[in-house]
């Protein structure tokens, strides 16, 4: 359920409001926007009558929220959720580009690629420190060693750092380093982590699982947000399906169907979505026409010699004509390249 | 196996490579590049002899083709394939656009439908006659006089009709009206209707089948290219996926990799894509930007009245709004629209 209050709400009026919500039981988020204040009702509310607060002063409206995810929906925020990282905003009118290698490897490999993206115009870093990877016997990340190598090219470069975070015991060092927390796809449904993520001071990257329904993502979404961290983006990475040709099949449709349901930003991540390197920039503009608030490319200083995911790293030449194809792209819809 | 033909090979050197094929009991399929002649070899069981060839007048390599499919690859013809429609064409720079409503109900309906989706800009008008639903007990079409209808709309618009045959028996009769014949997914592998498919002389419209891989359905294009008929464009309209909140999942990866693939023209159906009108522009766009060869769009003059697919079909005003974005994402990529 939710309760929006009337534009010109008193403050005392509002804090009513939440008490009401407190003394039921069930808790209250307060949403402020920039036309009215909303405060979203979490809890078992199949017993209250929305009109219990429908008649309380300063309320305009209370009703319940048709989708199973409330805190993350459109009916309970209309306006765009825009998340500042240092400074950079994702989901505002301009797109960001994330960029960077799979694998943290080495001093000289994370630097030389994270000056060469800054060149090139990202806004930010990623790399992976601790690496999901689907055989235990391959390279498995530097760990700390790559965190702290991270914040180093951080120092250098100033791009903010996406890197993921694959467990609740490592939430807290991680959040030390990175600028934006990543679940991986694998980690879409890891409850345990979610719930602990609502619990940091920083942004979180939430990954499409492999075989998650847009619900299930978003399901995944309001764990985050209603253990209390608002600033959550989604990132379409592809879905299983039968297609063998390419890695994974990019879920396009899920771009304007979850910036319809949802007011958080949408990122896509065409390496992963295709894995075919010679094909991402092709997908990385489709991914910017459907309306995607950024994109998150595999980017490597010789793709061939990576120690993961190379087939679908891009070269720094091969970066650079990416990025002078999507602020084309980004130009045609009226949304600059930030 | 592929025989490439030196620039300056003569007539008569192509003829020779072409009466060795089939002495050999096999097919040539001669293809005419802007630089040279290649001819293709089908029939073979096992893999040939590149010295058969070799050492013939005019002849610069033979090569064996490493994919399945053959006469539609890129190894075999690198250049895109154009086909040309009564003067206007499907592949090359300009962007085709294929409008009009999910099935043909009436006169003035389609007439309706065709006046406005001309007006916005489009140059084909698609209109199923014979319909495959999936029930069948909903309605299934309105078989030659919807043919007669989509003859009498092209007639008053100039626009070239996109229609669909559901089957051998029919066939014929659909390739009299249509300018285009569509293969509707579900009939991807009809391998009997494919190969019907081959001898027809008009253009095909191949639709992806709901859950063929990319190579399965280049296998399709390439039964009705060997059967004698190169004029086939593909279209992709979405896979079948555990997703649940669209209709089915738009597989724009399939287009950047058609096009390495295969010469033929690649067009993409968001309408079906994504099955849900709001979300038709945003696909159309993205369907453009990966660098489809065309749209094929359900337009109807008044969707929530529609006997199919009203839930996906746009308005006519809503329709020249998407033309205007696919018009901005056209320049965009740098492509005539």
């Amino acid at each position: 359920m939710f309760i929006a209050m009337k534009p010109h709400a008193t403050e005392a009026e509002f804090a009513a409001v939440v008490e009401k919500v407190r003394s039921l039981g069930l808790t209250p988020h307060p949403i402020s926007g920039t036309e009215r204040r909303v405060v979203a009702v979490v809890g078992n509310t199949g017993a209250v009558d929305p009109e219990d607060f429908s008649m309380l002063p300063g309320v305009a409206e209370a009703m319940r929220v048709s989708q199973p995810f409330k805190l993350v929906s459109r009916e309970v925020k209309d306006e765009d959720t825009v998340v500042d990282v240092n400074g950079v905003q994702v989901g505002g009118k301009g797109i960001v580009v994330m960029a960077g290698p799979c694998s943290v490897e080495s001093e000289e490999q994370i630097l030389s690629a994270a000056e060469a993206v800054k060149k090139a115009g990202a806004s930010f870093l990623r790399g992976g420190a601790y690496k999901p990877r689907t055989s235990p016997y391959e390279f498995q990340g530097l760990r700390e060693e790559g965190l702290r190598l991270l914040a180093l090219a951080r120092e250098r470069t100033g791009l903010p750092v996406v890197t993921e975070v694959m467990s609740t015991e490592t939430v807290p060092l991680v959040a030390q380093y990175a600028d934006v927390l990543q679940v991986g796809a694998r980690n879409m449904q890891n409850y345990s982590l979610l719930e602990r993520l609502g619990q940091v001071k920083k942004p979180v990257m939430l990954k499409r699982g492999l075989s998650a329904t847009i619900r299930e993502w978003l399901m995944a979404a309001e764990y985050i947000v209603a253990k209390g961290n608002p600033n959550v983006m989604l990132c379409e990475r592809g879905i299983r399906t039968f297609e063998t040709m390419t890695r994974n099949t990019l879920d396009i449709n899920a771009v304007p169907v979850v910036k319809a349901l949802s007011h958080l930003p949408v990122i896509v991540d065409p390496s992963h979505g295709i894995g075919l390197r010679r094909h991402v920039p092709a997908i990385a503009r489709a991914a910017i026409a459907a309306g995607a608030d950024g994109i998150i490319i595999e980017v490597h200083p010789r793709p061939e010699k990576a120690l993961s995911d190379g087939h679908q790293s891009l070269d720094f030449a091969e970066f650079e004509e990416l990025m002078r194809q999507a602020r084309v792209i980004a130009l045609a819809i009226g949304r600059p390249v930030r | 196996m592929l025989v490439v033909m030196k620039p300056h090979a003569t007539p008569a050197d192509v003829a020779a490579v072409e009466a060795k094929i089939r002495s050999l009991g096999l097919v040539p399929h001669s293809i005419s590049g802007a630089q040279r002649v290649a001819i293709g070899i089908t029939g073979n069981k096992g893999a040939l002899d590149p010295a058969l060839f070799e050492g013939m007048p005019g002849v610069r390599d033979a090569i064996r083709v490493s994919q399945p499919f053959k006469l539609v690859s890129r190894e075999v013809k690198a250049e895109d394939t154009v086909i040309d429609v009564g003067g206007v064409s499907i592949g090359g720079a300009r962007i085709a656009v294929v409008a009009g409503p999910c099935s043909v109900e009436s006169r003035e309906q389609l007439l309706e439908a065709a006046r406005a989706v001309k007006q916005a800009g489009a140059t084909f008008l698609r209109g199923g006659a014979y319909k495959p639903r999936t029930s069948p007990y909903e309605f299934q079409g309105l078989a030659e006089e919807g043919l007669k209808l989509l003859a009498l709309a092209r007639e008053e618009t100039g626009l070239k009709v996109v229609t669909e045959a559901m089957d051998a028996e029919t066939l014929p009769l659909v390739a009299e009206y249509a300018d285009v014949v569509q293969i509707g997914a579900r009939n991807m592998q009809n391998f009997s209707l494919l190969k019907r498919l081959g001898t027809i002389g008009k253009p095909v419209l191949l639709k992806r089948g709901p859950s063929a891989t990319v190579r399965e359905w280049l296998m399709a294009a390439e039964y009705v290219v060997s059967h004698g008929n190169a004029r086939v464009a593909l279209c992709e309209r979405g896979i079948r996926t555990f997703e649940t909140a669209t209709r089915n999942t738009l597989d724009l990866n399939a287009v950047p990799l058609l096009k390495s693939l295969t010469h033929l023209p690649v067009v993409v159906d968001p309408s079906h894509g994504v099955g849900l009108r709001a979300f038709v522009p945003a696909m159309a766009r993205a369907g453009i930007a990966a660098g489809a060869d065309g749209l094929i769009v359900e337009v109807h003059p008044c969707p929530e009245r529609a006997l199919s697919d009203g839930q996906q079909s746009l308005t006519p005003a809503e329709f020249a709004s998407l033309m205007e974005q696919v018009r901005v994402i056209a320049g965009a990529v740098g492509r005539p629209f």
